[in-house]
């Protein structure tokens, strides 16, 4: 982990392997017997290191279950995942929270600050937390990157939606971790600002080679990942590289005559802006 | 209908966060119930006990209406067997037998150990009558016939391992003597826990009263047919309507429950008013579980009220909540009160006080005064927050969820809170200046509640300041988690004041009380040291005066010096031309001087030891404009009316012997008759120089035969005196521990209704790093720090009530302020720990929450 502190370009923990989270054979399932419903179902998977992964799919196809796994959240039923050169599978409690804390940034779609804390006491918490010193160059280029610098002393509840997110970005950013994972990071906020939030993670994995993976249903926000993995039902069914948004838009679509149960939601979705 | 089925599905779907509220009410409704159940128990077992031993008439001496001149000798007032004669013929009057009772007299057996009960219950020596023989029966052995015979009631014989043929050694005004037990008799009514011992009616005769012939009353009983208040009647004819006083069955039961009904009122009312403080400080956890649930329901309520429920809809269903757990709370304490009463019942017995549990009494009035106050104050602590409730706007359901607006500390609070603080703390100094103790209790308890809810009301704005001066000692070093527990506690200003002002009243009531406790045996021992002079002090642990025989003894007593006797003599005291004013002489030997100091006004205190002198005090020489040299008119109570020359005014600048009047026991002795010279009430003794340390071993072995008097040297006075108050401080500490636990409950409450309203938050810091224990060590963090803050208010303000209490009590002699910095310190370190504990379980519950259903979007 310090050469994670002392090398910022490329995170991880000393391993150079271009592979940041793999799942194997990621089984994950809830309940038993005939309520037993499969969330994931023997999905593999690789995420490459220092660069944007998008993970779509509609409702209920695992996508976000599947971030779950890979960032520590939930425990796999089935298969062996890694961060890293590191198994995380089986772990105890205790080294996953340490694993998420020193290794992984999180975005949530809502909810992502402490109302208690400033701006800059979110931005910090998570190495408060961990008792380590910020690295202040660092930060307030982290700052300055999202556009911060005369809203630190500010509550959350001061803040616009979209000036919330960015904290959260910052927040994710500044402790350097190997993977940041944005569930639905866009969800809330108008088109102005998801577009600015997309921004920054684009260039934080162009400009200082952070690895980002983020779950969403729209395909404008796809368009910003080097990769787009598709799930439904569980599985991945499909993937793109390099992006467009028409182009998303377009498989969607015809993954969604392919699954006709999920047809007429994916179609809404789709329609978004 | 349908606002009372949400508020019914309301209610069970949140239970689990009612549970602590509804514990809070059976806590206080059970301590109220139990306590009227256990004084109405002890008051039937009481009634019960005096109907059955009560003869249909009793005849007895006659008391004398003037209280002044009644003199309190050893022997007790009796009336002559030629009454009894008259008695038994008068008309309707079936049989009529002598009765001989005293309960000024101890009885030891073969160790010299006193068999009389440890609970202030007296010892009564009597002879064993017809009217004895309803209530017990003898159940071993056989009833006593010689002076050799004593027989003993067999819960004495039990406790005291005693069997048939033991020596006991009854002391009596006689002296002493030794009797075998030759039975031991069985009581048929619950004796709640006197020791009797029975003597044939001479021995009864002669040792307790010195001559046969008379006796201590008469019990007449009734032909059949023939009604108490008809017997009495006729026995009064008799025996002459004035001689002496008449009491039928009923009367005589009433009279002997007045006396004790007192001090069973005084127990009562006592243990009502914890029990309120109790309830007070459960109204606390009330209003903040009330406070919180509808907080967390805002935006429920909100879509309620949108759809179109009116606010009176929506406040009703939350006082239909409260009335619900009111009932459910209240029902349960009242059981639990009963069982509450059992289990006190239970516990008199290993104390030594016998209750049965067959005259277990349940008034009517006690479920009902049970039930309508626990409901009434749940309903009344519910009250703000359901009118909160109703004002939440239809808009409420369009905003985003997350955490509820905090509440902000309004102006109007503060400037009614330092109104009611400045109002409190001037009632409180006007205590400390008062010239009248009476005066100035009053302004002691304006002062008091005034500045109680005033800290009440003023507390959500101090919380502020003080939880972050707290927060540097304490929370600091823990980091960021520590600052995040400061911010929680800090978040909801309204909520953590209330929670720590239920805390901050027990507490308050503890230093306060524990200041003037300290303050007490503080200036006691410094009175002490001032004034005497005396090496011991002999005192009667039981009551008994001090017989003659023992007087006898000490006075031959080689080990000592000297003796003093100290007597109180009733008398009416007429200065020159004015009324009579003074009701008491203290007469003791001339040596009594030396064993207490006195400063004198003018005059020589010498001198008021000479043949026919006196001292006054110096309030009764101003208020009767007396100097030394003048003469006063001094009636003794059943004795010659004498004229004593003011020799001395001594300075009323104490708390010993405050005011009194002394004279030479033998100036008393001359104009009372030989059989009205009262015994000593205490006696003090003092070595030659150097010998003090033998002479008291010695004496203490002289002594020993006679445990009812505590012989004790200055250090073990003041080491009782200590113990004393302590002891009384542990009791009152004990019954307050009842209203510091409701107030733990609340804290639990709090934190536990926190920690669900924070659960997104909590799952938040968990997802991006947050440890389990870091989570835990928050939570108790802030239960620390909020405890602490209620300590911090409660000692405080406890203080400043003891200081102004003392300030007060100084013009009765409590002339020394003491803190007891010990005590304050240990309950403020306690405290901390009472909010770790408090703390466990919702750390426990946080630490459990799953993550993702916490950080889940909706």
């Amino acid at each position: 982990m310090t050469t994670a502190v002392a090398n910022p370009r490329s995170g991880g923990s000393g391993a150079r392997s271009a592979v940041a989270a793999a799942a194997r054979q990621l089984v994950k399932s809830y309940g038993s017997g005939e309520t037993r419903v499969t969330a994931l179902d023997h999905v593999d998977v690789e995420i490459a290191r220092g660069a944007f992964t998008a993970i779509m799919g509609p409702s209920g196809s695992g996508k976000s279950t599947l971030m779950h796994c890979l960032a520590g959240l939930d425990s796999a039923t089935e298969g062996r995942i890694w961060v890293g050169e590191q198994e995380i599978t089986g772990l105890k409690d205790k080294k996953l929270t340490r694993l998420r804390r020193d290794r992984i940034g999180f975005i949530f779609q809502a909810f992502n600050l402490l109302p208690t804390l400033d701006a800059l006491e979110n931005i910090t918490l998570p190495m408060d937390i961990a008792g380590r010193k910020p690295d202040k160059e660092w930060l307030e280029r982290v700052i300055k990157t999202v556009g911060l610098s005369d809203r630190l002393k500010h509550r959350p509840s001061e803040l616009s939606g979209g000036q919330q997110q960015r904290v959260a970005v910052a927040r994710a950013l500044a402790a350097r971790p190997e993977i940041i994972f944005g569930d639905e990071p866009t969800g809330n906020l108008d088109s102005r600002a998801g577009a600015e939030m997309l921004g920054f993670l684009r260039r934080s994995v162009d400009e200082l080679g952070q690895t980002v993976v983020m779950v969403t249903h729209d395909p404008v926000a796809a368009a910003y990942a080097d990769r787009v993995l598709y799930l439904a039902d569980g599985r991945i069914v499909d993937e793109m590289n390099r992006p467009t948004a028409e182009a998303v838009l377009d498989k969607m679509l015809r993954l969604a005559a392919n699954t006709p149960h999920t047809a007429g939601e994916l179609g809404a979705n789709g329609s978004r802006p | 209908m349908t606002v009372f089925k949400a508020s019914l599905r309301n209610f069970f779907a949140h239970k689990g966060r009612m549970a602590l509220s509804a514990v809070a009410v059976l806590l206080s409704v059970a301590f109220v119930c139990g306590t009227l159940v256990f004084t109405d128990t002890m008051n039937t077992t009481f009634d019960k006990l005096f109907a059955a031993t009560s003869a249909d008439v009793t005849v007895s001496a006659k008391k004398s209406k003037d209280r002044d001149s009644r003199q309190e000798t050893d022997k007790p007032p009796t009336v002559p067997a030629s009454a009894l004669s008259k008695a038994r013929s008068a008309e309707g009057a079936k049989s009529a037998e002598g009765v001989v009772s005293s309960e000024k007299v101890t009885v030891v057996d073969e160790d010299d150990k006193n068999v009389g009960s440890s609970t202030g219950a007296p010892t009564i020596a009597g002879n064993w009558t017809v009217g004895d023989r309803r209530t017990m029966e003898i159940t071993s052995g056989r009833a006593p016939r010689g002076p050799a015979d004593v027989m003993v009631d067999a819960d004495t014989a039990k406790k005291r391992k005693l069997e048939l043929g033991d020596e006991l050694r009854t002391i009596t005004v006689t002296g002493d003597f030794t009797a075998k037990i030759s039975g031991i008799a069985t009581f048929q009514v619950t004796n709640p826990g006197a020791a009797i011992v029975y003597f044939d009616t001479e021995t009864a005769q002669r040792k307790l009263l010195g001559a046969t012939g008379a006796y201590t009353g008469l019990a007449v009983s009734a032909d059949s047919g023939v009604t108490h208040g008809l017997l009495k009647k006729n026995v009064k004819a008799s025996l002459g309507a004035d001689t002496y006083t008449y009491q039928t069955q009923k009367e005589a039961a009433d009279s002997s429950r007045d006396q004790i009904g007192s001090f069973l009122d005084v127990m009562k009312y006592a243990l009502l008013g914890f029990a309120g403080i109790a309830l007070l400080v459960g109204i606390f956890l009330i209003v903040n579980t009330f406070s919180m649930l509808v907080a967390q329901r805002t935006r429920e309520i909100g879509l309620m009220r949108a759809i179109g429920s009116s606010r009176r809809q929506v406040n009703r269903s939350v006082l239909i909540e409260a009335l619900l757990l009111g009932v459910a709370g209240s029902v349960l304490g009242v059981g639990a009160g009963v069982g509450l009463a059992i289990g006190l019942m239970e516990l008199m017995g290993y104390l030594g006080m016998n209750l049965s549990t067959s005259e277990l009494t349940i008034a009517w009035t006690t479920p009902v005064a049970g039930l309508v106050l626990g409901i009434l104050v749940t309903m009344l602590a519910a009250y703000l927050p359901a009118r909160r409730a109703g004002r939440v706007s239809p808009m409420a359901a369009l905003r985003d969820a997350g955490t509820p607006a905090d509440g902000k500390a309004g102006a109007l609070r503060g400037v009614l809170g330092v109104l009611l603080c400045g109002g409190g703390g001037a009632g409180l100094y006007a205590a400390t200046k008062a010239e009248k103790a009476a005066e100035g209790s009053v302004w002691l308890g304006v002062g008091v509640v005034l500045t109680l809810i005033g800290f009440i009301v003023v507390g959500p704005l101090l919380a502020g300041g003080l939880v972050r001066v707290l927060s540097v000692v304490t929370l600091r070093p823990f980091g960021r988690v520590g600052r995040l527990a400061e911010r929680n506690a800090l978040r909801n200003p309204r909520r953590t004041g209330a929670t720590a002002a239920a805390l901050m009243i027990g507490l308050a009531l503890v230093a306060s009380l524990s200041v003037v406790g300290s303050s007490m045996v503080a200036s006691a021992t410094k009175e002490l040291d001032r004034s005497v002079g005396a090496d011991f002090i002999i005192q009667s642990g039981n009551g008994q005066p001090i017989t003659r025989t023992v007087e006898k003894k000490l006075k031959a007593s080689k080990n000592l010096e000297t003796v003093t006797s100290y007597k109180i003599v009733n008398a009416r005291i007429t200065a020159p031309g004015g009324k009579p004013d003074g009701a008491q002489l203290t007469a003791t030997d001339p040596s009594y001087m030396r064993d207490l100091r006195r400063e004198t006004k003018s005059g020589d205190l010498d001198a008021a030891y000479d043949r026919d002198s006196m001292s006054v005090g110096d309030a009764y020489a101003k208020k009767n404009d007396v100097k030394v040299g003048d003469t006063l008119k001094v009636a003794f109570g059943s004795g010659r009316t004498a004229k004593l020359t003011v020799a001395a005014v001594t300075s009323d600048d104490s708390s010993v012997d405050k005011g009194s009047m002394y004279t030479d026991i033998a100036t008393a002795r001359r104009y009372l008759p030989a059989g009205q010279v009262p015994p000593n009430t205490i006696m003090f003794g003092s070595a030659k120089d150097g010998q003090e340390d033998a002479a008291y071993t010695a004496l203490k072995k002289e002594m020993k035969p006679y445990p009812q008097y505590q012989v004790r040297d200055q250090a073990d006075f003041k080491q009782t005196l200590q113990d004393q108050v302590g002891q009384m401080l542990n009791m009152v500490y004990g019954l307050l521990a009842l209203a510091i636990i409701v107030a733990v409950l609340g804290v639990v409450n709090t934190l536990a209704l926190s920690v669900v309203e924070r659960t997104r938050e909590i799952g938040l810091m968990r997802a991006i790093g947050l440890s389990r224990r870091q989570l835990r060590r928050m939570i108790r963090l802030e239960s620390v720090v909020i405890a602490l803050f209620g300590a911090m208010l409660g000692l405080g303000l406890g203080m400043c009530w003891g200081a102004a209490a003392q300030k007060l009590l100084a013009l009765e002699g409590l002339k020394i302020l003491e803190i007891p910095w010990p005590t304050i310190g240990s309950v403020f370190i306690g405290s901390a720990l009472v909010g770790l504990v408090a703390a466990l379980v919702p750390a426990f519950r946080a630490g459990r929450m799953n993550v993702l259903n916490a950080i889940a979007t909706e």
